[in-house]
């Protein structure tokens, strides 16, 4: 819609129209999903870049109600809550898609090996490890996983790529197995492409799209585990600005300064609620249901 | 199935496997083995010795070989995988570093005030869910379904610590219908302490429950016996009963098993938000003492206890709906 030099271009013309094609495919879900996840993203790029407080710096007494200066207020600390807020909103959504990412790449990746193996011992040991592994209980897994490696950002994420890659597999490994005997990998065979070729470059790309339709669900998950863990002092610890480890702090002043809770609690849950609208919406489109 | 044993011991208990039941109790107990093997390793994969961390680096060699011994970590690997296995079996999971109390005890002291939660939340579940679900069936073309399923998904996406504090905010500081947090022992009195926590998790399930609840119930009302029912004229609380509400339960119970299992696991942040002494709260703590051989314990118990919820609700699953079993 915005006059550029994007909308001059023919292809850029062409661009223009193809979005809003696709763009008038979505049901109301699923556009509520992306503008929320937009705005969030807007604010969390340009709020720290704008503003002349930084996260770390005290610019006011501590507790400070919200004001015209201060408009979400001031920490126990002091420090200016709405750069501290986007600037979580950068950690929480950059470290969730870390989370989500490694477990794509590696489930979709053993998954598609166990799909197109065709050794029997393989596929059973498969069956009892794979299925034991989602039916594992999840917390208790990461939780046990940070006690070993150590409560911090690396112990979090490899507890979160320990636990979540297996949801993956399974989802790569049935589609895989239809995919093996398609005539699109014949052919790939019978011009004599090696094996790991077949299946990176022709039978991964086909199963990514399901994966990626998880993906989304999961993000939702991962974003929560990271506040969750950090909310109980096991992931990013104070003073890095992140949305659970600001929650545990702002607790303690529950009763008498509560938009210290209230500010980061709320762009969590909106950012997990765009995230939870988008595939609701989508997932309700590929099921073919109407608005 | 006796009299098909003509086959080797690998077939026949390949066979055995095929049957749902069977097949998902062998599943269960791999999943307890998987379990034990995880705390197991949990201390010994530390990087560096877990008694050198704990006591420091002034720790006299006496002290570090006893330890040792007490965290179960002296000798070869398989001496003491072998020890660990019989002490379990005797029931003998190790003494807490902190209190030195044997973890077994501190775990029966705390379990039940998980296990009242975990009872009170799935009550609660079932009264929010049912009228919720079948309301958003019956009005789904109208605003109220479409605000159901904005909601839910806002619901569902909301994580428990934010809803927990924000409800401790309205009930417990700004209308005095709950404590802020704490707990008694005792029946009809602790579902004061423990009403709140309850509801901060049914702002997950109970959304959720009632999404099963209504697709289910929308699909029962496409088949042909729900419109043969309108056609005879039957009206009233037999229809909706009968021809709706009934032939659509069957999956609603069977997520409540796995909801019973979830419950333990979202008891762990819950219990730490309104400082609840249960199973959670004692696992967190262990996690952050580095209290190696409770976490460990609690690890395995708690995970075990979810795994057999989890096999009892594939047990109900199965019995009520047929199309279960195969899979």
């Amino acid at each position: 819609m915005t006059p550029g030099t994007a909308a001059v271009s023919p292809v850029g013309r062409l661009r223009q129209v193809e979005l809003r094609r696709r763009w008038r495919q979505l049901n109301a879900e699923s556009r509520w999903g992306l503008v929320i996840l937009a705005f969030i993203l807007m604010l969390s790029v340009f709020v720290p870049l704008l503003s002349s407080n930084d996260a770390y710096e005290f610019v006011d007494l501590p507790l400070q109600p919200p004001s015209a200066a201060l408009p979400f207020g001031s920490d126990h600390l002091g420090r200016d809550l709405l750069v501290r807020v986007f600037a979580a909103a950068r950690l929480d959504i950059a470290l969730a898609i870390l989370g989500v990412s490694v477990p794509i790449v590696i489930g979709t990746f053993i998954g598609t090996l166990a799909g197109t193996t065709r050794n029997p011992i393989a596929e059973t040991v498969w069956d009892g490890l794979v299925n034991a592994l989602t039916a594992f209980p999840e917390i208790i897994l990461v939780l046990g996983i940070v006690a070993m490696v150590g409560a911090d950002i690396r112990g979090l994420l490899i507890a979160i790529w320990i636990s979540r890659w297996a949801q993956y597999a399974r989802i790569a490994r049935a589609k895989s197995l239809a995919l093996r005997d398609a005539e699109f990998v014949q052919a790939a065979q019978v011009l004599g492409y090696s094996q790991l070729r077949i299946l990176i470059r022709h039978i991964m790309p086909n199963v990514f799209s399901e994966a990626l339709a998880y993906a989304l669900s999961d993000f939702i998950f991962i974003i929560v585990i990271i506040g969750g863990l950090s909310f109980l002092g096991l992931g990013v610890t104070p003073p890095t600005p992140e949305w659970g480890a600001m929650l545990a702090e702002g607790r303690l002043y529950l009763r008498t300064e509560p938009w210290l809770i209230l500010f980061p609690g709320f762009f969590l849950s909106l950012t997990a609620s765009g995230v939870a609208l988008l595939a609701r919406g989508l997932e309700r489109i590929s099921r073919g249901e109407d608005d | 199935m006796m009299t098909a044993s003509t086959g080797s011991l690998a077939d026949r208990t390949l066979r055995l496997l095929r049957r749902p039941v069977l097949r998902r109790l062998a599943q269960a107990f791999f999943v307890a083995f998987l379990l034990m093997v995880f705390a197991f390793l949990l201390i010994r994969l530390i990087p560096g010795d877990p008694a050198m961390i704990l006591l420091g680096d002034q720790a006299t060699e006496e002290d570090v070989i006893a330890y040792r011994k007490l965290l179960g970590i002296d000798g070869s690997i398989p001496s003491q995988f072998g020890r660990y296995v019989s002490n379990m079996a005797r029931g003998d999971f190790g003494v807490s570093i902190r209190s030195r109390e044997p973890v077994l005890s501190i775990v029966q002291k705390r379990l039940p005030v998980s296990l009242w939660l975990t009872v009170t939340t799935i009550f609660m579940t079932v009264l929010l869910a049912l009228p919720l679900g079948v309301a958003a069936a019956l009005y789904r073309r109208t605003w109220f379904g479409h605000a159901f399923q904005i909601g839910a998904s806002v619901l569902v996406a909301t994580p428990v610590f934010f809803s927990g504090l924000v409800l401790i905010l309205l009930f417990a500081v700004q209308i005095n219908l709950a404590p802020i947090a704490g707990y008694h022992a005792g029946f009809p009195a602790n579902l004061y302490y423990l009403w709140l926590p309850a509801l901060t998790i049914n702002f997950v399930l109970a959304p959720v429950l009632a999404r099963i609840l209504q697709s289910s119930i929308v699909e029962t009302s496409s088949e042909e016996f729900v419109e043969a029912a309108i056609i005879r004229g039957t009206q009233g609380w037999r229809f909706y009963w009968r021809y709706l509400l009934r032939p659509s339960l069957a999956p609603t119970i069977a997520a409540l098993g796995y909801f019973a299992a979830t419950v333990v696991s979202y008891a762990v942040i819950i219990e730490i938000i309104f400082n609840l002494p249960g199973i959670g709260m004692t696992l967190v703590d262990a996690v952050r003492n580095r209290d190696y051989p409770l976490v460990q314990g609690i690890v395995f118990l708690s995970g075990l206890l979810v795994v057999g919820l989890t096999f009892m609700a594939d047990l109900v699953n199965g019995w009520l709906d047929p199309r279960a079993k195969i899979r």
